[in-house]
């Protein structure tokens, strides 16, 4: 005779399930419709739902972005919020549908990789707005899409990198003029930024070798920190990520090997304070406001929305001390440069 | 690059740390498996110890007792595996992606709920990197074998250990016999279940220390799903190794060379696509060619029941 206890299992899974819905929990708690504040102007007050990629809200860049800009909402304009993370790419259109199905006036998607699944759910409710970030969709009335001009922020980055390896700026430089990119996948908003960088630090200093890798993925830091430490074993000594999650790993090995690291979408200083030099800044909190405002407002426009230099939508943050002042002016006149139209950013990766 | 950067010392430190992690848990998976329980639960238990690892160093100070937090919790979600696996005879893949998925999502949530959306602390005790003096300073031998993580040590140690259990003690012989043959070996007097829990446990335990490994010993930080998939490839090493610490040892360093090399290759202009796949690639290709000729011990998988005749 055979006993089994399917029982058992099934409420493993089911726990497990449950679990894993929870992972938005904290923000979760001011989400539900009581506790809301009347909007100061609509009258109706607005419910916001936000799905993060896989990275989830802890990656130190692109959706903890996204959220700080969700809690500005909330406390400014008085919305209601909430968030869900997706632990799998196949979590996309459920998180999505699931706000749509609540009735939630505005859905908002962290990120590339989910431009498919906004598209398929936002046909199938016409009713709900849609705020994709990182790419874009037109001709759908209810979906608005935030682009970043990445490569300006990576130019900037990238010129004050090549000007430092130029002039030997830094204590702990190698002296092999050399320095390394370490990009998670390689999908078009990573790729902005790495072309931007590779053709500012050409644009200074010509002669220094800009090294190019793919993690492969932006939720493995221990990988991030072997590949990074095999391009310092080669010689880079700064090192600009573009890997979410991964690139956390990226700092800790720039730091554990006194070299330096540039920081990518929010300021990352305060994971290294030696190590970290500056930060390429794509404001996605700053799109996420503008975008939940607009629906506050009944002034939503479908359609894509860019953000660049000249509405501060990307930038760089305050270099660190140890970066002598004459090599920041140098770098804020090509930011003028740039806004003013005299340099011309390219926004695709040379091999 | 040049091919000397390809092959240099780097590739082969790279080859250790990319390795390492998934040794320890694919040691483990020997004794699972050799006392006759599939334990695909590795994934989740190397997320479980790497998010309590993290945990307990940053909430006692101290890098070791968080180790030391990490592998114990590893061990009672392996503890909880082997109840129902062994104890229910429920279905072992299932029951273990019920305890994958049941990893990620608890991670998370507690990740979220006592550090918030910052992240975990960026002052967290991390385990120490020891150079051995003189053996040290060996060319070459040095970098690669002597100026390591800690856990990198133990899993060296571990190995020998294990190797030594599983094929030169009583206990390791009743390890093997309960998972060729149930049956026989429970009329010989041995108790099936303590060993099957037994197994299962070290298991759980060198699960642990691989977790351990990725947050507190590499880095001291956790992020939502940072073991990816090595738990999946531990597993795969394992049976690649033929159900031996030695062969799941060496099965696990050619995955880590696998991935050392892939990062130089797309230095050299191969397309990163193919590059990226390289590790996984040489997984299918082992496992597909080597697998035919070894053995799963015969009661891997089955749960026993003592009132099935066989």
């Amino acid at each position: 005779m055979v006993r089994r206890r399917p029982a058992l299992v099934s409420l493993l899974l089911a726990l497990s399930l449950v679990l894993a819905a929870c992972g938005g929990a904290p923000a979760a708690k001011t989400g539900s419709p009581q506790q809301g504040q009347q909007a100061a102007s609509g009258g109706k007050t607005i419910r916001v739902g936000l799905v993060t990629d896989v990275g989830g809200l802890n990656d130190h860049s692109f959706n903890y972005l996204a959220d700080q800009g969700l809690q500005r909402a909330k406390t400014e304009l008085g919305i209601q919020g909430q968030v869900v993370e997706s632990h799998n790419q196949t979590d996309y259109i459920p998180n999505l549908t699931n706000f749509a199905q609540q009735g939630y006036d505005l859905v908002i998607a962290v990120g590339f990789l989910m431009t498919d699944a906004v598209k398929t759910v936002a046909k199938q409710y016409p009713d709900t707005k849609f705020l994709l970030i990182d790419d874009q969709i037109e001709g759908m009335p209810n979906v608005a899409s935030a682009m970043f001009r990445s490569e300006q922020a990576g130019y900037l980055v990238g010129a004050l990198t090549g000007l430092i390896e130029k002039q030997h700026a830094l204590p702990n430089l190698k002296g092999r003029d050399q320095v390394a990119v370490i990009g998670g996948m390689k999908i078009p908003p990573v790729d902005a930024y790495i072309a931007g960088f590779q053709a500012g630090v050409k644009a200074v200093s010509p002669q220094t070798k800009v090294n190019l890798v793919y993690e492969g993925k932006f939720d493995d830091p221990t990988g991030g920190r072997e590949v990074a430490l095999s391009q310092i074993a080669q010689g880079s000594d700064i090192l600009f990520h573009v890997a979410g999650g991964t690139g956390t790993g990226v700092i800790k090995a720039a730091e554990s090997q006194g070299v330096y690291a540039i920081g990518v979408d929010a300021d990352q200083n305060y994971l290294a304070p030696q190590t970290v030099i500056t930060s390429a800044l794509k404001r996605v909190d700053v799109a996420t406001f503008d975008v939940i405002k607009s629906v506050r407002d009944g002034t939503f426009q479908p359609g894509v929305h860019w953000f660049d230099l000249t509405n501060d939508g990307v930038g760089y943050a305050k270099p660190v001390a140890a970066v002598p002042q004459s090599i920041v002016r140098q770098v804020e006149q090509i930011r003028q440069q740039i806004i003013d139209g005299q340099i011309k950013v390219p926004a695709t990766v040379s091999q | 690059m040049s091919l000397g950067d390809f092959l240099g010392v780097q590739t082969w430190v790279g080859t250790i740390s990319w390795g390492a992690p998934i040794a320890l848990a694919a040691l483990g998976g020997t004794f699972s498996e050799r006392t006759g329980v599939v334990n695909i639960a590795m994934e989740g238990l190397m997320l479980i110890s790497a998010f309590f690892s993290v945990l307990g160093a940053w909430a006692l100070h101290n890098a070791w007792l968080g180790l030391g937090v990490g592998v114990v919790s590893a061990m009672l979600f392996a503890l909880l595996f082997a109840w129902g696996a062994i104890r229910f005879k429920a279905d072992q893949i299932i029951l273990g992606m019920a305890i994958n998925t049941l990893a990620m999502g608890l991670t998370g949530y507690l990740l979220n709920t006592i550090f918030g959306y910052g992240g975990t602390p960026v002052n967290t005790p991390q385990l120490p990197t020891v150079s051995i003096p003189l053996l040290a300073s060996i060319p070459w031998l040095g970098p690669v074998l002597f100026r390591q993580n800690v856990l990198i040590y133990a899993l060296f140690i571990l190995l020998v250990l294990s190797h030594f259990l599983l094929f030169h003690t009583r206990l390791g012989l009743r390890m093997r016999a309960v998972g060729e043959h149930p049956q026989a070996a429970d009329a010989a007097g041995i108790n099936v279940y303590r060993i099957r829990y037994l197994g299962v446990l070290l298991s759980g335990f060198f699960s642990g220390l691989a977790g351990a490994y990725l947050s507190i010993g590499a880095l001291n930080s956790f992020n939502v799903n940072m073991s990816n998939g090595r738990g999946y490839i531990a597993l795969a090493a394992m049976i690649f190794g033929g159900w031996t610490p030695l062969g799941a040892f060496g099965a696990s360093m050619l995955f880590g060379f696998a991935s050392s090399i892939a990062f130089n290759l797309q230095g050299l202009g191969i397309p990163k696509d193919l590059v990226l796949m390289l590790p996984y690639v040489a997984t299918i290709v082992a496992l597909a060619g080597v697998v035919g000729r070894t053995t799963a011990p015969a009661a891997d998988g089955v749960p026993y029941d003592p009132s099935e005749s066989s």
